[in-house]
């Protein structure tokens, strides 16, 4: 059975709504900022993404196949076979994400989708073009041994992905209370690309949000508190190359110093962002706590 | 799709948006109105290194900011900022101001547009103590 590819045939919709977005900025005044490099930075990282899919998709589907070929299990594809599957690959978008935000290995590879100062529908096509290096194709692999059919997942990965395309928006306020209970919206998200202390580490999640609820990441958007995007420190350039490959130069800077042992440089692959061996850095963690200290009234209350 | 398809589609796209944005008036850079935004945009980098001197350019596009620390500049990135210190940094003179090379992979080149005055000025300003 053959599933169509359906991020790439998505392209022409992610178009048509990034100019709907725009109009709607233009002619309100509100919902919303562009700029144009960072904008054209953003779709030459999508651009860049199906490439690099298109050039090593190969290596993550081998492994698949691989897998597919030494399972017992075949579960076939019928309609709620197909539904279950997309429910537990976004479980595992959710753990892979989670990771991508915690382990400097994979962050590499995620952080330039969190690169921009702005939060409109091009920020969601800034993707990356090294994930297949995080070798995060390994947490899919229980689908697989599981009997759901290596095509079927990348189906459902391709649909989470779309998913999360139209949540990248400041156009869009609240939804009904329902759908923010359970779905993952604009307003969860807009939390998750937010650099503010209280919302760093949160909101995880592709298409459910009860994944942060039920794994305590889960924080809301508050209407005193608008989300600052970017990074903790921004970037300088708007060069692609630079906006794709920086964190891996900079593990690598990071990791080759001298005067360091072995267990400091492997350190500086797999530990949070913003590890360092002689404290001079700020993780996460870290920016928080300093929070506290400066804001104590904020114990207690979302993100801390 | 076949990338007969995609690639024409996906080039036209990226183009088309790229015109209209900047013909919409969207590649203005951010300016820096006073020393006070310089501030706030420097600690929105630093939060914890307070600027002790903060001088704008003329055009607003940066600024130069000292901290107990060190030297450092802000200037635009499109409609926001960003900021750095400015150690390992080499500064070149321009014909329009000067080039600030930093040892920094996120942040390779500043360059700022400076007038007559500032051009005397900023340099000797950055090299104190970059």
């Amino acid at each position: 059975m053959s599933y169509p590819e359906v991020t790439q045939l998505a392209v022409p919709f992610f178009i048509a709504a990034i100019l709907i977005e725009l109009a709607w900025i233009v002619i309100k005044g509100k919902g919303g900022r562009y700029e144009t490099r960072d904008a054209v930075t953003s779709l030459i990282m999508g651009a860049g993404n199906v490439a690099s899919g298109i050039a090593l998709g190969f290596v993550a589907y081998g492994f698949f196949m691989v897998l597919w070929a030494i399972t017992p299990l075949d579960l076939g594809a019928s309609i709620w076979v197909v539904a279950l599957c997309f429910v537990l690959d976004d479980l595992r978008y959710y753990w892979v994400h989670r990771f991508g935000h915690r382990i400097r290995w994979v962050w590499a590879s995620h952080v330039n989708h969190h690169s921009s100062q702005h939060y409109n529908l091009t920020t969601a096509l800034r993707q990356t073009w090294t994930g297949t290096f995080t070798f995060m194709m390994i947490v899919r692999a229980p689908l697989i041994l599981l009997g759901f059919h290596p095509g079927m997942v990348l189906f459902c990965g391709g649909l989470n992905l779309i998913y999360q395309f139209w949540i990248h928006t400041e156009a869009i306020g609240k939804m009904p209370k329902w759908f923010e209970t359970v779905m993952n919206t604009p307003s969860h998200h807009r939390v998750h690309h937010g650099r503010n202390a209280r919302y760093l580490d949160a909101n995880y999640a592709g298409v459910f949000i009860i994944w942060d609820k039920l794994f305590g990441t889960y924080v809301p958007e508050l209407q005193e508190e608008k989300p600052d995007y970017g990074l903790v420190h921004n970037l300088g350039t708007f060069n692609p190359i630079r906006v794709a490959f920086h964190e891996w130069v900079g593990i690598f800077q990071d990791a080759t110093q001298p005067g360091l042992n072995w267990q400091e440089r492997l350190k500086y692959c797999v530990m949070p962002p913003g590890w360092s061996h002689d404290g001079s850095r700020e993780t996460s963690a870290a920016i928080k706590r300093r929070h506290l200290q400066e804001h104590p009234e904020d114990v207690g209350t979302p993100g801390f | 799709m076949p990338l007969t398809i995609l690639l024409p589609m996906v080039v036209l796209g990226i183009a088309g948006i790229t015109l209209l944005l900047h013909l919409l008036g969207m590649s203005r850079p951010k300016l820096l109105r006073d020393g006070a935004e310089a501030r706030a945009a420097w600690l929105d980098e630093f939060p914890k290194d307070a600027p002790l001197r903060v001088v704008v350019s003329h055009d607003h596009r940066a600024a130069l900011i000292e901290t107990a620390l060190g030297k450092g500049v802000v200037w635009p990135m499109g409609a926001d900022t960003t900021a750095r210190y400015l150690d390992g940094a080499e500064v070149v003179r321009t014909h329009k101001g000067v080039r600030i090379d930093l040892p920094d992979y996120t942040a390779p080149r500043i360059n700022l547009t400076l007038d007559a005055e500032e051009v005397a000025l900023w340099p000797s300003l950055l090299e104190e103590r970059a």
